[in-house]
Protein backbone atom coordinates (compact mmCIF):
# COMPACT_ATOMS: atom_id res chain seq x y z
CA UNK A 1 0.00 0.00 0.00
CA UNK A 2 1.47 3.39 -0.64
CA UNK A 3 0.66 5.77 2.08
CA UNK A 4 0.58 9.80 0.94
CA UNK A 5 3.55 9.80 3.50
CA UNK A 6 5.46 7.89 1.32
CA UNK A 7 4.35 9.62 -2.06
CA UNK A 8 5.57 12.88 -0.40
CA UNK A 9 8.83 10.93 0.22
CA UNK A 10 9.28 10.14 -3.19
CA UNK A 11 8.49 13.57 -4.73
CA UNK A 12 10.77 14.58 -2.22
CA UNK A 13 13.44 12.24 -3.65
CA UNK A 14 12.67 12.90 -6.90
CA UNK A 15 12.92 16.83 -6.73
CA UNK A 16 16.07 16.61 -4.94
CA UNK A 17 19.25 16.54 -6.91
CA UNK A 18 21.47 14.95 -4.12
CA UNK A 19 24.74 16.53 -3.86
CA UNK A 20 23.67 20.02 -4.55
CA UNK A 21 22.91 22.28 -1.06
CA UNK A 22 20.85 24.93 -3.43
CA UNK A 23 18.46 22.49 -4.79
CA UNK A 24 18.15 20.86 -1.56
CA UNK A 25 17.73 24.40 -0.03
CA UNK A 26 14.74 24.70 -2.49
CA UNK A 27 12.57 22.05 -0.58
CA UNK A 28 12.28 24.74 2.70
CA UNK A 29 11.16 27.62 1.79
CA UNK A 30 12.32 29.93 4.95
CA UNK A 31 16.04 29.09 3.23
CA UNK A 32 15.35 29.70 -0.70
CA UNK A 33 17.88 31.71 -2.16
CA UNK A 34 17.34 35.14 -3.56
CA UNK A 35 14.29 35.71 -2.18
CA UNK A 36 15.97 37.63 0.83
CA UNK A 37 18.42 41.05 0.98
CA UNK A 38 21.17 38.62 1.66
CA UNK A 39 21.81 37.55 -1.72
CA UNK A 40 21.53 34.41 -3.80
CA UNK A 41 24.45 33.15 -2.05
CA UNK A 42 27.62 31.78 -2.96
CA UNK A 43 29.11 28.83 -5.28
CA UNK A 44 32.40 27.49 -5.63
CA UNK A 45 33.45 25.79 -8.98
CA UNK A 46 36.01 23.16 -9.39
CA UNK A 47 38.44 25.10 -6.71
CA UNK A 48 42.03 23.86 -6.43
CA UNK A 49 44.71 25.41 -4.38
CA UNK A 50 48.82 24.92 -3.72
CA UNK A 51 51.18 25.50 -1.98
CA UNK A 52 54.22 26.36 -3.92
CA UNK A 53 54.02 22.50 -5.78
CA UNK A 54 51.99 21.54 -3.15
CA UNK A 55 48.54 20.00 -4.59
CA UNK A 56 46.25 20.91 -1.19
CA UNK A 57 42.80 20.77 -2.64
CA UNK A 58 41.17 19.58 -5.78
CA UNK A 59 38.11 20.34 -7.40
CA UNK A 60 35.89 21.71 -5.06
CA UNK A 61 32.24 22.16 -6.12
CA UNK A 62 29.63 23.49 -3.58
CA UNK A 63 26.85 25.40 -3.24
CA UNK A 64 26.02 28.02 -0.41
CA UNK A 65 22.50 29.16 -0.21
CA UNK A 66 21.64 32.26 1.36
CA UNK A 67 20.89 32.09 4.85
CA UNK A 68 22.19 28.39 5.91
CA UNK A 69 25.07 27.49 7.75
CA UNK A 70 27.28 25.01 5.98
CA UNK A 71 29.70 23.16 8.42
CA UNK A 72 32.83 21.69 6.48
CA UNK A 73 34.23 18.75 8.70
CA UNK A 74 37.17 16.18 8.08
CA UNK A 75 40.42 15.38 9.89
CA UNK A 76 43.69 18.18 9.77
CA UNK A 77 45.19 18.56 6.68
CA UNK A 78 42.55 17.76 4.48
CA UNK A 79 42.00 21.55 2.73
CA UNK A 80 38.94 22.67 4.95
CA UNK A 81 40.75 25.88 6.09
CA UNK A 82 42.51 26.53 2.75
CA UNK A 83 38.96 26.50 1.02
CA UNK A 84 37.53 29.11 3.17
CA UNK A 85 40.60 31.20 2.91
CA UNK A 86 40.46 30.64 -1.25
CA UNK A 87 36.72 32.29 -0.69
CA UNK A 88 37.49 35.73 0.31
CA UNK A 89 40.74 35.39 -1.10
CA UNK A 90 43.21 35.21 2.05
CA UNK A 91 44.81 32.06 0.75
CA UNK A 92 46.58 34.81 -1.96
CA UNK A 93 48.29 36.27 1.09
CA UNK A 94 50.65 33.26 1.57
CA UNK A 95 54.06 33.37 -0.89
CA UNK A 96 53.32 30.36 -3.46
CA UNK A 97 50.18 29.64 -2.89
CA UNK A 98 47.30 29.29 -6.20
CA UNK A 99 44.83 28.55 -7.16
CA UNK A 100 42.42 28.15 -9.73
CA UNK A 101 38.62 27.70 -10.48
CA UNK A 102 35.35 30.22 -9.91
CA UNK A 103 34.57 31.28 -6.27
CA UNK A 104 30.96 33.53 -7.42
CA UNK A 105 29.06 35.73 -4.77
CA UNK A 106 25.61 36.60 -5.74
CA UNK A 107 26.94 35.01 -9.61
CA UNK A 108 30.18 36.80 -10.09
CA UNK A 109 33.29 35.47 -9.83
CA UNK A 110 35.43 37.10 -6.98
CA UNK A 111 38.97 36.25 -8.80
CA UNK A 112 37.48 38.19 -11.77
CA UNK A 113 40.48 40.74 -13.02
CA UNK A 114 39.67 44.25 -11.66
CA UNK A 115 37.98 42.70 -8.63
CA UNK A 116 38.35 44.50 -5.52
CA UNK A 117 40.01 42.66 -2.81
CA UNK A 118 39.17 44.92 -0.02
CA UNK A 119 35.30 44.92 -0.87
CA UNK A 120 35.27 41.61 -1.59
CA UNK A 121 36.55 40.74 2.17
CA UNK A 122 33.81 43.43 3.16
CA UNK A 123 30.81 41.06 1.93
CA UNK A 124 32.80 37.90 2.92
CA UNK A 125 33.92 38.26 6.35
CA UNK A 126 36.07 35.86 8.63
CA UNK A 127 36.40 34.99 12.06
CA UNK A 128 39.35 33.20 13.06
CA UNK A 129 40.13 30.13 15.86
CA UNK A 130 42.17 32.36 17.98
CA UNK A 131 39.91 35.62 19.33
CA UNK A 132 42.43 38.20 17.71
CA UNK A 133 40.33 42.02 19.08
CA UNK A 134 42.77 44.42 18.41
CA UNK A 135 43.99 45.07 22.33
CA UNK A 136 44.69 48.20 22.90
CA UNK A 137 41.47 49.48 20.83
CA UNK A 138 38.08 49.82 23.00
CA UNK A 139 35.19 47.36 22.78
CA UNK A 140 33.58 49.86 20.73
CA UNK A 141 36.49 51.22 18.65
CA UNK A 142 36.77 47.58 18.03
CA UNK A 143 33.15 46.70 16.35
CA UNK A 144 33.66 49.70 14.10
CA UNK A 145 37.29 49.11 13.15
CA UNK A 146 36.50 47.77 10.01
CA UNK A 147 34.36 50.88 9.00
CA UNK A 148 37.30 53.20 9.54
CA UNK A 149 39.55 51.17 7.56
CA UNK A 150 37.65 50.48 4.58
CA UNK A 151 36.47 54.11 4.74
CA UNK A 152 32.89 53.29 5.07
CA UNK A 153 30.53 56.56 7.01
CA UNK A 154 27.66 55.77 8.86
CA UNK A 155 25.12 58.37 10.09
CA UNK A 156 24.90 56.79 13.72
CA UNK A 157 27.82 54.73 15.15
CA UNK A 158 25.72 54.31 18.15
CA UNK A 159 23.08 52.55 16.71
CA UNK A 160 25.37 50.28 14.72
CA UNK A 161 27.73 49.46 17.54
CA UNK A 162 24.73 48.01 19.87
CA UNK A 163 22.98 46.10 16.30
CA UNK A 164 26.38 44.57 15.88
CA UNK A 165 26.85 44.15 19.88
CA UNK A 166 23.61 42.76 20.00
CA UNK A 167 23.60 39.94 17.40
CA UNK A 168 26.65 38.47 18.33
CA UNK A 169 24.94 38.02 21.97
CA UNK A 170 27.27 40.21 23.57
CA UNK A 171 25.40 43.54 24.18
CA UNK A 172 24.11 42.58 27.49
CA UNK A 173 27.32 41.87 28.98
CA UNK A 174 29.58 44.98 27.60
CA UNK A 175 27.05 47.78 27.65
CA UNK A 176 28.23 49.36 30.56
CA UNK A 177 31.69 49.38 29.55
CA UNK A 178 32.07 50.29 25.96
CA UNK A 179 35.48 52.02 26.63
CA UNK A 180 37.23 49.40 27.94
CA UNK A 181 40.08 47.37 26.40
CA UNK A 182 39.45 44.50 23.90
CA UNK A 183 41.96 42.55 25.41
CA UNK A 184 40.05 42.75 29.14
CA UNK A 185 37.54 40.70 27.87
CA UNK A 186 37.23 36.73 27.90
CA UNK A 187 38.12 34.40 25.64
CA UNK A 188 34.76 33.82 24.59
CA UNK A 189 33.09 37.50 24.86
CA UNK A 190 36.38 38.15 22.97
CA UNK A 191 35.37 35.99 20.39
CA UNK A 192 32.31 37.68 20.09
CA UNK A 193 33.82 40.78 19.81
CA UNK A 194 35.36 39.50 16.86
CA UNK A 195 31.91 38.32 15.37
CA UNK A 196 30.78 42.11 15.86
CA UNK A 197 33.79 43.55 14.74
CA UNK A 198 32.60 41.28 11.30
CA UNK A 199 29.21 42.06 11.30
CA UNK A 200 29.89 45.79 11.53
CA UNK A 201 30.66 45.86 7.69
CA UNK A 202 27.48 44.13 7.11
CA UNK A 203 28.92 40.95 4.66
CA UNK A 204 26.54 38.37 3.27
CA UNK A 205 28.24 35.71 3.95
CA UNK A 206 30.38 34.68 7.31
CA UNK A 207 33.59 32.45 7.22
CA UNK A 208 34.33 30.99 10.48
CA UNK A 209 37.16 29.12 11.13
CA UNK A 210 37.38 26.77 14.03
CA UNK A 211 35.52 29.49 16.07
CA UNK A 212 35.37 27.68 19.45
CA UNK A 213 38.26 25.74 19.66
CA UNK A 214 39.86 27.80 22.12
CA UNK A 215 36.60 28.40 24.11
CA UNK A 216 34.67 26.72 26.93
CA UNK A 217 31.97 24.65 26.48
CA UNK A 218 29.56 27.51 27.94
CA UNK A 219 31.11 30.25 25.29
CA UNK A 220 30.67 27.68 22.38
CA UNK A 221 26.93 27.20 23.21
CA UNK A 222 26.54 31.09 23.13
CA UNK A 223 28.75 31.45 20.07
CA UNK A 224 27.11 28.72 18.49
CA UNK A 225 22.92 30.47 19.18
CA UNK A 226 24.73 33.34 17.43
CA UNK A 227 25.37 31.34 14.47
CA UNK A 228 21.92 30.15 14.65
CA UNK A 229 20.47 33.73 14.87
CA UNK A 230 23.06 35.48 12.00
CA UNK A 231 22.16 32.40 9.54
CA UNK A 232 18.54 34.47 9.17
CA UNK A 233 20.09 37.39 7.68
CA UNK A 234 23.40 35.79 6.19
CA UNK A 235 24.96 32.69 4.79
CA UNK A 236 27.99 30.70 7.38
CA UNK A 237 30.32 28.20 6.26
CA UNK A 238 32.33 26.96 10.02
CA UNK A 239 35.37 24.72 9.88
CA UNK A 240 34.88 22.67 12.76
CA UNK A 241 36.60 19.91 14.24
CA UNK A 242 33.41 19.26 16.69
CA UNK A 243 31.16 16.80 16.02
CA UNK A 244 28.81 17.25 18.15
CA UNK A 245 28.90 21.37 16.99
CA UNK A 246 28.45 20.63 12.96
CA UNK A 247 25.15 18.49 14.42
CA UNK A 248 23.88 21.41 16.78
CA UNK A 249 24.29 24.09 14.39
CA UNK A 250 24.31 23.37 10.42
CA UNK A 251 21.78 23.09 8.15
CA UNK A 252 24.31 20.85 5.78
CA UNK A 253 27.27 19.62 6.36
CA UNK A 254 30.75 18.66 3.55
CA UNK A 255 33.36 16.18 4.36
CA UNK A 256 36.39 16.58 2.86
CA UNK A 257 39.33 14.55 3.38
CA UNK A 258 42.83 13.74 1.69
CA UNK A 259 44.02 10.01 1.18
CA UNK A 260 47.65 11.62 0.97
CA UNK A 261 46.88 13.77 -2.37
CA UNK A 262 44.82 16.76 -2.22
CA UNK A 263 42.09 17.22 -0.39
CA UNK A 264 38.95 16.21 -1.76
CA UNK A 265 35.31 16.78 -0.88
CA UNK A 266 33.81 13.32 -0.46
CA UNK A 267 30.24 14.01 0.49
CA UNK A 268 27.74 17.02 0.96
CA UNK A 269 24.06 16.56 2.55
CA UNK A 270 21.71 17.86 4.86
CA UNK A 271 23.57 17.62 7.97
CA UNK A 272 20.91 15.58 9.51
CA UNK A 273 21.74 13.00 6.78
CA UNK A 274 24.88 13.04 7.15
CA UNK A 275 25.06 12.21 11.07
CA UNK A 276 22.43 9.53 10.59
CA UNK A 277 22.35 7.71 7.18
CA UNK A 278 25.60 9.15 5.12
CA UNK A 279 26.07 7.58 2.04
CA UNK A 280 30.10 7.19 1.72
CA UNK A 281 31.75 4.79 3.89
CA UNK A 282 34.91 7.14 4.43
CA UNK A 283 31.84 9.84 5.66
CA UNK A 284 30.33 6.93 7.85
CA UNK A 285 33.99 6.16 8.99
CA UNK A 286 34.70 9.76 10.33
CA UNK A 287 31.69 11.02 11.67
CA UNK A 288 31.27 7.68 14.04
CA UNK A 289 35.27 8.48 15.35
CA UNK A 290 36.59 5.34 13.39
CA UNK A 291 39.69 7.69 12.16
CA UNK A 292 40.70 11.19 11.56
CA UNK B 1 44.80 5.88 8.03
CA UNK B 2 44.33 3.67 11.49
CA UNK B 3 41.49 2.91 12.35
CA UNK B 4 40.33 4.00 16.26
CA UNK B 5 37.62 3.61 19.22
CA UNK B 6 38.42 -0.27 19.74
CA UNK B 7 36.98 0.68 23.18
CA UNK B 8 33.54 1.65 21.31
CA UNK B 9 33.31 -0.93 19.05
CA UNK B 10 34.12 -3.70 21.79
CA UNK B 11 31.37 -1.66 23.74
CA UNK B 12 28.40 -1.90 20.77
CA UNK B 13 30.12 -6.00 19.92
CA UNK B 14 29.15 -6.92 23.09
CA UNK B 15 25.68 -5.49 22.96
CA UNK B 16 24.75 -7.35 19.98
CA UNK B 17 26.59 -10.68 21.50
CA UNK B 18 23.99 -9.91 24.69
CA UNK B 19 20.89 -9.58 22.31
CA UNK B 20 21.96 -12.74 20.55
CA UNK B 21 22.16 -14.72 23.65
CA UNK B 22 18.61 -13.26 24.97
CA UNK B 23 17.40 -14.47 21.44
CA UNK B 24 18.77 -18.18 22.62
CA UNK B 25 17.12 -17.41 26.23
CA UNK B 26 13.78 -17.12 24.79
CA UNK B 27 13.90 -19.27 21.98
CA UNK B 28 15.01 -22.24 25.02
CA UNK B 29 12.00 -20.56 27.29
CA UNK B 30 9.23 -21.22 23.91
CA UNK B 31 11.02 -25.21 23.34
CA UNK B 32 10.55 -25.77 26.99
CA UNK B 33 7.00 -23.77 27.20
CA UNK B 34 5.96 -26.42 24.27
CA UNK B 35 7.17 -29.24 25.98
CA UNK B 36 5.20 -28.42 29.11
CA UNK B 37 2.18 -27.75 27.47
CA UNK B 38 2.41 -31.36 25.22
CA UNK B 39 3.25 -33.48 28.10
CA UNK B 40 1.28 -31.80 30.70
CA UNK B 41 4.87 -31.38 33.12
CA UNK B 42 4.27 -29.30 35.82
CA UNK B 43 7.62 -28.83 36.82
CA UNK B 44 9.19 -27.21 33.14
CA UNK B 45 6.19 -25.23 33.45
CA UNK B 46 7.30 -23.85 36.86
CA UNK B 47 10.78 -23.59 35.45
CA UNK B 48 9.81 -21.50 32.51
CA UNK B 49 7.60 -19.33 34.32
CA UNK B 50 10.67 -18.47 36.96
CA UNK B 51 12.79 -18.44 33.91
CA UNK B 52 11.23 -14.81 32.49
CA UNK B 53 12.07 -13.07 35.31
CA UNK B 54 16.30 -13.90 34.35
CA UNK B 55 15.08 -12.59 30.64
CA UNK B 56 13.66 -9.48 32.33
CA UNK B 57 16.52 -8.52 34.01
CA UNK B 58 18.70 -9.68 31.44
CA UNK B 59 16.86 -7.61 29.11
CA UNK B 60 17.06 -4.36 31.68
CA UNK B 61 20.99 -4.76 31.60
CA UNK B 62 21.05 -4.27 28.04
CA UNK B 63 19.28 -0.76 28.30
CA UNK B 64 21.09 0.23 30.92
CA UNK B 65 24.65 -0.45 29.06
CA UNK B 66 22.93 1.01 25.80
CA UNK B 67 21.94 4.43 27.40
CA UNK B 68 25.29 4.61 29.17
CA UNK B 69 27.12 3.92 25.54
CA UNK B 70 24.64 7.05 24.00
CA UNK B 71 25.34 8.88 27.11
CA UNK B 72 29.35 8.66 27.16
CA UNK B 73 29.71 7.90 22.82
CA UNK B 74 27.72 10.22 21.41
CA UNK B 75 27.22 7.44 18.67
CA UNK B 76 25.69 9.10 15.53
CA UNK B 77 25.11 7.16 11.75
CA UNK B 78 25.17 3.50 11.80
CA UNK B 79 26.52 3.51 15.40
CA UNK B 80 23.26 5.47 16.71
CA UNK B 81 20.75 3.08 14.56
CA UNK B 82 22.55 0.13 15.67
CA UNK B 83 21.84 1.44 19.85
CA UNK B 84 18.70 1.89 19.34
CA UNK B 85 18.13 -0.55 17.19
CA UNK B 86 19.17 -3.00 19.79
CA UNK B 87 16.86 -1.01 22.55
CA UNK B 88 13.73 -2.13 20.69
CA UNK B 89 14.80 -5.24 19.55
CA UNK B 90 15.73 -5.97 23.48
CA UNK B 91 11.96 -5.19 24.14
CA UNK B 92 11.08 -7.78 21.42
CA UNK B 93 13.05 -10.21 22.96
CA UNK B 94 11.32 -9.78 26.38
CA UNK B 95 7.93 -9.49 24.80
CA UNK B 96 8.51 -12.75 23.45
CA UNK B 97 9.90 -14.60 26.32
CA UNK B 98 6.44 -12.79 28.03
CA UNK B 99 4.50 -15.13 25.13
CA UNK B 100 5.93 -18.06 26.65
CA UNK B 101 5.69 -17.64 29.92
CA UNK B 102 2.29 -17.15 28.87
CA UNK B 103 2.11 -20.66 27.07
CA UNK B 104 3.79 -22.82 30.49
CA UNK B 105 1.26 -20.58 32.74
CA UNK B 106 -1.95 -22.67 30.14
CA UNK B 107 -0.15 -25.59 30.91
CA UNK B 108 0.30 -25.12 34.56
CA UNK B 109 -3.30 -23.84 35.10
CA UNK B 110 -4.33 -26.53 33.32
CA UNK B 111 -2.09 -29.39 35.32
CA UNK B 112 -2.75 -32.45 35.54
CA UNK B 113 -5.42 -32.34 32.78
CA UNK B 114 -3.81 -31.92 29.12
CA UNK B 115 -4.86 -28.10 27.83
CA UNK B 116 -4.03 -29.73 24.12
CA UNK B 117 -6.48 -32.30 22.74
CA UNK B 118 -4.95 -35.23 21.23
CA UNK B 119 -6.10 -34.10 17.76
CA UNK B 120 -4.24 -31.02 17.93
CA UNK B 121 -1.32 -31.92 19.33
CA UNK B 122 0.37 -32.56 15.76
CA UNK B 123 -0.74 -28.70 15.10
CA UNK B 124 0.66 -27.30 18.59
CA UNK B 125 3.58 -29.88 18.05
CA UNK B 126 4.27 -27.54 14.63
CA UNK B 127 3.86 -24.52 16.06
CA UNK B 128 6.45 -24.56 18.76
CA UNK B 129 8.75 -25.72 16.45
CA UNK B 130 8.04 -23.37 13.63
CA UNK B 131 8.52 -20.65 16.56
CA UNK B 132 11.57 -22.05 18.20
CA UNK B 133 13.18 -22.05 13.76
CA UNK B 134 12.05 -18.36 13.58
CA UNK B 135 13.69 -17.27 16.85
CA UNK B 136 17.06 -19.09 16.23
CA UNK B 137 17.22 -18.06 12.73
CA UNK B 138 16.64 -14.81 14.23
CA UNK B 139 19.49 -14.86 16.21
CA UNK B 140 22.00 -15.42 13.41
CA UNK B 141 20.21 -12.78 11.87
CA UNK B 142 21.21 -10.29 14.51
CA UNK B 143 24.89 -11.55 15.01
CA UNK B 144 25.89 -11.91 11.08
CA UNK B 145 22.84 -9.01 10.20
CA UNK B 146 22.61 -11.04 6.69
CA UNK B 147 20.24 -8.39 5.21
CA UNK B 148 18.73 -11.71 2.86
CA UNK B 149 18.15 -14.09 6.04
CA UNK B 150 16.08 -10.83 7.62
CA UNK B 151 13.77 -11.13 4.85
CA UNK B 152 13.61 -14.92 4.60
CA UNK B 153 12.65 -14.47 8.51
CA UNK B 154 9.70 -12.59 7.11
CA UNK B 155 8.71 -15.90 4.79
CA UNK B 156 9.41 -17.83 8.03
CA UNK B 157 6.75 -16.28 9.45
CA UNK B 158 3.77 -17.44 6.81
CA UNK B 159 4.16 -21.14 7.97
CA UNK B 160 3.25 -20.20 11.32
CA UNK B 161 0.52 -17.84 10.48
CA UNK B 162 -0.88 -21.05 8.52
CA UNK B 163 -0.90 -23.17 11.16
CA UNK B 164 -2.59 -20.42 13.51
CA UNK B 165 -5.37 -20.62 10.41
CA UNK B 166 -5.58 -23.78 10.83
CA UNK B 167 -5.89 -24.15 14.18
CA UNK B 168 -8.78 -21.23 14.22
CA UNK B 169 -10.66 -23.51 11.69
CA UNK B 170 -11.15 -26.42 13.95
CA UNK B 171 -11.88 -24.28 16.82
CA UNK B 172 -15.08 -23.07 14.90
CA UNK B 173 -15.61 -26.13 13.58
CA UNK B 174 -19.67 -26.90 14.41
CA UNK B 175 -18.47 -30.33 15.97
CA UNK B 176 -16.26 -29.04 18.51
CA UNK B 177 -16.00 -31.55 21.11
CA UNK B 178 -13.70 -30.30 24.11
CA UNK B 179 -15.79 -27.57 25.67
CA UNK B 180 -15.34 -23.37 25.22
CA UNK B 181 -12.37 -23.84 28.06
CA UNK B 182 -10.32 -25.72 25.81
CA UNK B 183 -11.79 -23.76 22.70
CA UNK B 184 -10.65 -20.18 24.93
CA UNK B 185 -6.82 -22.11 25.76
CA UNK B 186 -6.63 -23.07 22.19
CA UNK B 187 -7.33 -19.55 21.22
CA UNK B 188 -4.77 -17.95 23.64
CA UNK B 189 -2.36 -20.84 22.44
CA UNK B 190 -2.60 -19.64 18.68
CA UNK B 191 -1.99 -16.76 19.39
CA UNK B 192 0.78 -16.34 21.25
CA UNK B 193 2.55 -18.38 19.10
CA UNK B 194 1.91 -15.99 16.39
CA UNK B 195 2.61 -13.40 17.95
CA UNK B 196 6.06 -14.57 19.50
CA UNK B 197 6.51 -15.27 15.85
CA UNK B 198 5.69 -11.71 14.71
CA UNK B 199 8.16 -9.91 17.17
CA UNK B 200 10.77 -12.55 15.42
CA UNK B 201 10.18 -10.71 12.08
CA UNK B 202 9.93 -7.06 14.08
CA UNK B 203 13.40 -7.75 14.99
CA UNK B 204 15.02 -8.85 11.20
CA UNK B 205 13.29 -6.01 9.92
CA UNK B 206 15.01 -3.77 12.55
CA UNK B 207 18.42 -5.44 11.69
CA UNK B 208 17.38 -5.19 7.79
CA UNK B 209 16.60 -1.29 8.89
CA UNK B 210 20.08 -1.20 10.97
CA UNK B 211 22.29 -2.42 8.21
CA UNK B 212 20.65 -0.36 5.19
CA UNK B 213 18.92 2.84 6.75
CA UNK B 214 16.01 1.94 4.77
CA UNK B 215 12.86 0.05 6.15
CA UNK B 216 12.25 -3.26 4.70
CA UNK B 217 9.26 -2.82 1.64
Amino acid sequence: MTTSHENEKEKMQTSVKPNSLASVAQANPAKVPGTRAMGTGLETRGVHAWFGKHHALSDISLDFAAGTVTALIGPSGCGKSTFIRTINRMHEFIPGAAMAGEVLLDGKDVYAPGTDVTKIRLQIGMVFQKPNPFPSMTIGENVLSGLKLAQIKVDNKDDLLEECLERAGLWSEVKDRLGAHGGSLSGGQQQRLCIARALAVRPQVLLMDEPCSALDPGSTLRIEETIRHLSDTMTIIIVTHNMQQAARVSDYTAFFLSDGGPGQMIEVAPTSEIFSRPQDQRTENYVTGRFG
Amino acid sequence: MALIRSVFQDELDSVSQSLVDLTSMVSHSMSQATKAILNCDLNLAQEVIASDERIDEYQHDIDARIIDIIARQQPVASDLRALVTALRMGSDLERMGDLAHHVAKIARLRHPNAAVPAELVQTITEMGLAAVKITDKTGVVIATRDTDMALEVERDDDEIDNLHRQLIGILIEPNWKYGIETAIDLTLLGRYYERYADHAVSISRRVYFLVTGKYAS
